[in-house]
């Protein structure tokens, strides 16, 4: 089977453009949790969100129609693929697929043609049934997909995942199989997500999940491991990456950023939200067994760490089973505490964070962590970044509603 | 105003050369639109008239000039012959 390279990432994230900004502000701490806008907090004054920079700047005018996700998706691959070298319309186009992760497809769209239907109906002075034709196309959860290989010219296989907080960590895991099998030599992988809206949010907060505003710092309201955790917070943004086979990339002399060597997923079929630990484990020992490494192999975890009671428990459990004496001296942290959940495209986002990690030796924090939940008792590096680290490997995962697992290993590639 | 509220649409959102819309006898076939396009391009009428015009293909076998006659002629069908101010 093909080793699977790693030859091109991108982010544009609460954190910042570009997937430089983003990790560069996780390792200062910085958290980019905000009070939501009005249209929303009229109705949830509480609510809470981490905002990303619009995208249009960085986009062809004529995408300002496309759905807000499938414009993130646009310019997070724009970096990935710049970096990667791959160019649009490769002659190989057929052999490179387009693979996708996304949570709730189309939200944006969706909920700006329910405003406008509601407010011309309110106004009476509008045909509330005349709506833009291309509504459908633009909240079709595989529109960033179209999108991507339209743009590229890409003819492999163009896969939408939805798997909620899984989606793109299993989007990145599905197309690692396709290049190790042979099906497929190189894909460019996005998670995207866009869903910082009035309806999106009343559904969130009608789940009783969403983070409280911290009396002292709104911006460090998202507390993963800690004692006094109020829930997530709902972030925005898109990440991506290209994959590529060792022989492809070897051919045309492409520098790698790592490489993926485990992937393991699994169900826990048992609840609609809660988590359970059996098959969290099951998805991480799928992965190291498939990496070939052991537990003390992984120099750095990026964990799901959502900063919900029932989640980051059971997470840290898993996480002792898996590793049992290592666990002591694993370095974890949740990023989450600073970028909120990307749902969608939390796993990739996530992911390129700890490729970036591992390749500069710089770990980034649980930067709300001040008050330790003794239950999550391991080393989640609290409040600050650590650097200087030899780190080999990384593990990132993502734990879904709806009992989905993923888990993702990457380890380093000498140039 | 019609035809301004669609030559602007297709220079701007679709990239369309504005001499184009010189050509004396300019046939909607030669505007390269697919039908996606010209259902794009119909809403940006549909919007501001408030109701959907029936069977958009058959613009294309058309004049430019027919086209907008024949959507004048429906928003006037609409509203008691008269042609209001088609405003967003």
């Amino acid at each position: 089977m093909s080793k699977v390279l790693i030859t091109g990432m991108g982010a544009i994230s609460p954190l910042g453009i570009g997937r430089q900004a983003t990790f560069e502000s996780s390792l200062e701490g910085r958290c980019a949790v905000t009070a939501a806008p009005p249209e929303i907090s009229r109705w949830l004054p509480n609510l809470l969100v981490a905002p990303c920079a619009c995208p249009d700047a960085l986009l062809d005018a004529r995408c300002a129609g496309l759905d807000r996700a499938t414009r993130f998706a646009l310019v997070a691959a724009q970096e990935a693929v710049e970096e990667a070298g791959l160019g649009a319309h490769p002659a190989d186009a057929r052999r490179i697929g387009v693979y996708v992760g996304i949570g709730f497809g189309g939200a944006q769209t969706v909920d700006a043609l329910y405003t406008r239907f509601q407010e011309n109906v309110a106004q009476g002075s509008r045909n509330p049934a005349i709506v833009h034709p291309l509504s459908v196309p633009r909240m079709m959860a595989n529109s960033a997909a179209a999108m991507v290989s339209m743009k590229y010219g890409l003819h492999g296989p163009s896969h939408t995942y939805s798997v909620a907080c899984a989606s793109s960590a299993i989007a990145i895991g599905e197309a690692y199989r396709a290049i190790r099998g042979g099906y497929i030599d190189a894909a460019v992988v996005i998670g995207t997500e866009a869903m910082l809206t009035p309806g999106a949010m009343m559904a969130w907060n009608a789940l009783r999940v969403m983070a409280k505003p911290d009396a002292s710092d709104i911006s460090r309201s998202c507390r993963p491991f800690s004692l006094n955790r109020s829930g997530f917070v709902l972030g925005e943004g898109a990440a991506a990456i290209v994959l590529e086979s060792e022989a492809r990339a070897t051919a045309r002399k492409q520098a790698a950023l790592g490489e993926l060597c485990g992937y393991g997923c699994s169900s826990d079929a048992e609840h609609l939200t809660a988590p359970s630990s059996a098959e969290q484990v099951v998805a991480m020992r799928q992965a190291l067994d498939e990496a070939g490494l052991e537990p003390a192999d992984i120099g750095y975890l990026n964990a799901h760490g959502t900063a919900t009671d029932a989640g980051d428990v059971v997470e840290t459990q898993s996480i002792r089973s898996v590793f049992g004496e290592a666990a002591s001296r694993l370095p974890v942290s949740s990023t989450k505490s600073m970028h909120g959940h990307l749902i969608g495209a939390s796993g990739i986002l996530e992911f390129v964070i700890s490729v970036m990690a591992m390749n500069q030796g710089a770990l980034p924090p649980t930067a709300t962590l001040d008050n330790p939940d003794p239950r999550c008792d391991l080393d989640f590096i609290p409040l600050t970044a650590r650097r200087g680290c030899d780190v080999q490997a990384v593990m990132s995962n993502s734990f879904a509603f709806g009992g989905s697992n993923a888990c993702l290993i990457a380890r380093r590639v000498e140039s | 105003m019609l035809e301004e509220i669609v030559k602007n649409y297709l220079v701007e959102s679709k990239g369309k050369d504005p001499v184009l819309f010189d050509t004396p006898d300019l046939q909607v076939s030669a505007l390269g639109l697919d039908s996606l396009d010209m259902v794009e391009m119909l809403f940006e009428i549909e919007d501001r008239c408030g109701f959907q015009l029936p069977d958009p293909m058959r613009y294309m076998q058309m004049s430019f000039a027919d086209m907008l006659a024949d959507i004048e002629a429906a928003i006037r069908e609409h509203n008691n012959g008269e042609l209001p101010e088609l405003k967003l």
